[in-house]
C-alpha cells in the first residue's frame, strides 16, 4: 500500500499542476500545450500497438481523420464528451474491421498496407465530399473552450498513458512483447497472437480517434488534405520512435520535445523545422536505434554490470 | 472498340513510365531489403534538373535525362556511403535493418521534399516540348509522350538484359535470391550494394526528367510516384524485376481504364485500392512467389 502511494505521488502532483494550468497560465502557453498533448496522446497510443508489438503502423492519420470526420457529421448535435467517446469507438471499430485481414501480413508488407489505407481512406472521403456534398471542407461553428478542448486532451492523454503502463506491465503486454521478439514462437507456445495483435490495433486506434475529435472542434476548419495528413503519421511515429517505444515515458518526452523544437522554428521557418525533423530522425536511426530512453536504460544497465562483475572479480580473484 | 485501341495506347505509354519507376525501387527492395520511400523524390530531383536545364539553357530533356541520371545515382552512391554502408557491414542479416532503414529513407524523404520547397517554392512548373502528335491507333498522341515512353522502356529492357547475360547481373540476381550463399561462392556483395544503389537512384532520376517533359512538376510531386512504384512492385512481386515491368504496364493499362469509365478524379482512390487488395489477396504478386 505504501509502495502504491509512493509510486503515485509524482504523478499526481504532475497531473495536478498541468490540470491548475488554464487557470493562471497565458493563452499562448495553453494552445502549446494542447498541441503537446494532442502528440502526446497520438504518440503514446502508437507505442500501445506498433511499439510493443513490432508492427510499424503507419496509418496513424487514417485514424485520426476518421475522428476528425466524426465530430463534422455530428457537431453540435452531439454533447463534446459524447462525441469524443464516439470518436474513438468509430476508430477503434474501424480498425477491427481492417485489423482481420492486415494484421496476418507482416514487415514491410504491413508498413505499406497502413500507408496505403491511410490514403485510401483519404481519397475515399474526398470523393464523398465532392460527389455528394460538392463541397470540399466543413466549418464547425460553436465549438467548446479552449479549456475544455485542454482538459478532454489531458484526459485522453491520461488515459493513454494508463492504459499503456497497465498493458506493459499485463500478461496481455509480455504477449505482445513476445510478438515483438518473434512471432512464430510466440505462437508455438500459446500465445494467441492474433488476437493480441487486434486488441492492441484497436485499442490505439480508439484514442487515435478521441484525439481527432477533439483536434477537429480545435481547428474548426476540416477538409481531408487536413484531417488525413501523412505528416501527423510521420510526426507521431518519429517521436515515439526519438524517445524509445519500451514504454509510455519515451513517447511522452518525444513528444514534449518534437513540439518544443516546431515552436521555436515552426511558425517562421516552417522548412526549416522539418528538414530538422527528417535530421533528426537520420541521427536517431543511425545512433540511438532504441530510442533516448532505451539507450539510457542500456547505459545504466551497463554500469552497473561493470560494477557487479568488479565485485565479483574481487571476491573470486583476491589479490 | 476506338475506346479499347485508346486504353491500350495511352495506357502502355504510361505504364512503361510506371514500369521505369518500380524497377529502381524494387531493385533496392529485391538486393538490399530497403524499402526506399524516398524513391519519389529522387523523381522529383531528376524533374527539376530536367526543368531548369531546359527553361536556363534550352538543352532537350532526352539530353539531361541522362545527365539527371548520373546527378542522382552520384547522389545515391554519397548517400548510401555516408547512411548505409557502416550499418550494412556492422549488421548480422539485413532484416534487423529493415524497419531502421525505412525510418532513415523517411528522415530523407522530409529533407529532400523541403529542401526543394526552399530552392524551387511550392510554385507547380512546367515545360512543353515536342507537343505535336500523331495518331497511333486511332489514338493521338504527343512526341513526347511516345519520346519517354520508349525511353523508359528501353531502359528497363536494357537493365533485364544486363541482368540476364552478364556475369555481375547474374551476380545481382544471386543477392536477390540468397544472400548468404552468393557471399559464400565469393561474391563482394558490398561492391554490388553501391552498384545497386546507384543504379536505383538514376533510374528515379531518368524518370523524373521523362515525366517532366509530360506533367506539371512540384517539390509535392514525389510521394504519388512513390505510391505508384509501391503498387507496381507489391503488384509484380517485391524482388521481381520482370515483374515490375510487366506490372508497370498493368497498372498503366488499369489506371487508364479505370479513369476513362469514372472520372480522372478516382486516379488515386483506383491505384491505392489496388494496393490494399493485392496485399491482402495476392501478396505473392501477380508472378513469382513471396519473399522470405
Amino acid at each position: 500500500m505504501t509502495r502504491v502511494i509512493k509510486n503515485c505521488t509524482i504523478p499526481a502532483v504532475i497531473l495536478l499542476i498541468l490540470a491548475a494550468f488554464p487557470f493562471y497560465a497565458s493563452g499562448y502557453i495553453l494552445s502549446l500545450l494542447l498541441i503537446a498533448f494532442m502528440y502526446a496522446a497520438l504518440a503514446v497510443s502508437w507505442t500501445i500497438f506498433s511499439g510493443y508489438t513490432g508492427y510499424i503502423n503507419l496509418g496513424v492519420a487514417a485514424f485520426f481523420g476518421l475522428g476528425t470526420y466524426v465530430a463534422v457529421e455530428l457537431w453540435p448535435r452531439l454533447p463534446f464528451p459524447a462525441l469524443i467517446v464516439l470518436g474513438g469507438v468509430v476508430s477503434g471499430f474501424f480498425a477491427l474491421l481492417i485489423g482481420f485481414p492486415c494484421l496476418r501480413i507482416r514487415g514491410p508488407y504491413f508498413i505499406i498496407l497502413t500507408l496505403g489505407l491511410s490514403e485510401l481512406v483519404k481519397s475515399l472521403v474526398e470523393r464523398y465530399e465532392v460527389q455528394v456534398r460538392h463541397s470540399l471542407g466543413t466549418i464547425l461553428l460553436d465549438t467548446p473552450s479552449a479549456e475544455a478542448q485542454y482538459y478532454s486532451l489531458l484526459g485522453i492523454t491520461v488515459a493513454a498513458v494508463i492504459v499503456a503502463h497497465v498493458i506493459r506491465n499485463s500478461r496481455f503486454g509480455l504477449g505482445l512483447l513476445s510478438i515483438k521478439g518473434n512471432e512464430n514462437a510466440a505462437e508455438a507456445m500459446g500465445v494467441n497472437t492474433t488476437k493480441y495483435k487486434l486488441l492492441s490495433f484497436a485499442l490505439s486506434a480508439a484514442f487515435m480517434g478521441c484525439v481527432g475529435t477533439v483536434m477537429a472542434l480545435r481547428w474548426t476548419f476540416i477538409e481531408p488534405v487536413i484531417a488525413f495528413n501523412p505528416l501527423i503519421t510521420f510526426q507521431v511515429t518519429i517521436m515515439a520512435t526519438l524517445g524509445g517505444v519500451e514504454d509510455f515515458r519515451g513517447p511522452l518526452l518525444g513528444a514534449a520535445f518534437l513540439t518544443l523544437i516546431s515552436e521555436v522554428l515552426g511558425i517562421q521557418f516552417v522548412y526549416h523545422y522539418l528538414i530538422i525533423l527528417g535530421t533528426t530522425l537520420i541521427l536517431v536511426m543511425k545512433f540511438l536505434p532504441s530510442g533516448i530512453m532505451g539507450t539510457l536504460r542500456q547505459l545504466r544497465m551497463g554500469k552497473r554490470n561493470v560494477a557487479q562483475y568488479k565485485k565479483f572479480e574481487e571476491e573470486q580473484f583476491p589479490h | 472498340m476506338e475506346l479499347i485501341f485508346r486504353i491500350l495506347v495511352i495506357g502502355l505509354s504510361i505504364g512503361a513510365i510506371y514500369a521505369l519507376i518500380a524497377v529502381g525501387l524494387n531493385l533496392l527492395w529485391g538486393t538490399l531489403r530497403m524499402l526506399n520511400i524516398a524513391h519519389g523524390d529522387l523523381i522529383m530531383i531528376g524533374a527539376y534538373i530536367a526543368f531548369l536545364l531546359f527553361k536556363s539553357w534550352g538543352i532537350s530533356p532526352i539530353i539531361s535525362s541522362l545527365l539527371a541520371a548520373v546527378a542522382c545515382g552520384v547522389l545515391g552512391l554519397v548517400i548510401y556511403r555516408v547512411l548505409f554502408s557502416s550499418s550494412i557491414r556492422a549488421a548480422k542479416t539485413l532484416e534487423g535493418l529493415e524497419a531502421n532503414s525505412l525510418l532513415i529513407f523517411f528522415g530523407l524523404l522530409i529533407i529532400i521534399e523541403n529542401m526543394a520547397l526552399l530552392v524551387f517554392s511550392a510554385d507547380i512548373k512546367g515545360y512543353s516540348y515536342l507537343t505535336n502528335s500523331i495518331n497511333i491507333l486511332g489514338t493521338p498522341l504527343p512526341f513526347n509522350r511516345i519520346t519517354a515512353a520508349l525511353v523508359a522502356i528501353g531502359a528497363c529492357i536494357a537493365f533485364y538484359i544486363f541482368l540476364q547475360k552478364t556475369l555481375f547481373g547474374k551476380a545481382v540476381r544471386a543477392v536477390i535470391q540468397d544472400k548468404d550463399a552468393t557471399q559464400l561462392v565469393g561474391v563482394n556483395t558490398h561492391k554490388l550494394y553501391v552498384f545497386c544503389f546507384g543504379v536505383a537512384f538514376g533510374m528515379a532520376g531518368l524518370a523524373g526528367a521523362l515525366i517532366s517533359m509530360l506533367y506539371s512538376i512540384s517539390p509535392f510531386m514525389g510521394q504519388s510516384y512513390t505510391v505508384l512504384a509501391l503498387v507496381v512492385i507489391i503488384l509484380g512481386g517485391l524482388g521481381n524485376i520482370l515483374g515490375s515491368l510487366i506490372g508497370g504496364l498493368l497498372l498503366g493499362l488499369i489506371t487508364t481504364a479505370g479513369i476513362t469509365l469514372t472520372s480522372p478524379g478516382y486516379a488515386f482512390t483506383i491505384q491505392y485500392l489496388l494496393l490494399v487488395l493485392i496485399i491482402i489477396f495476392m501478396p505473392a504478386g501477380i508472378l513469382g512467389r513471396r519473399m522470405q
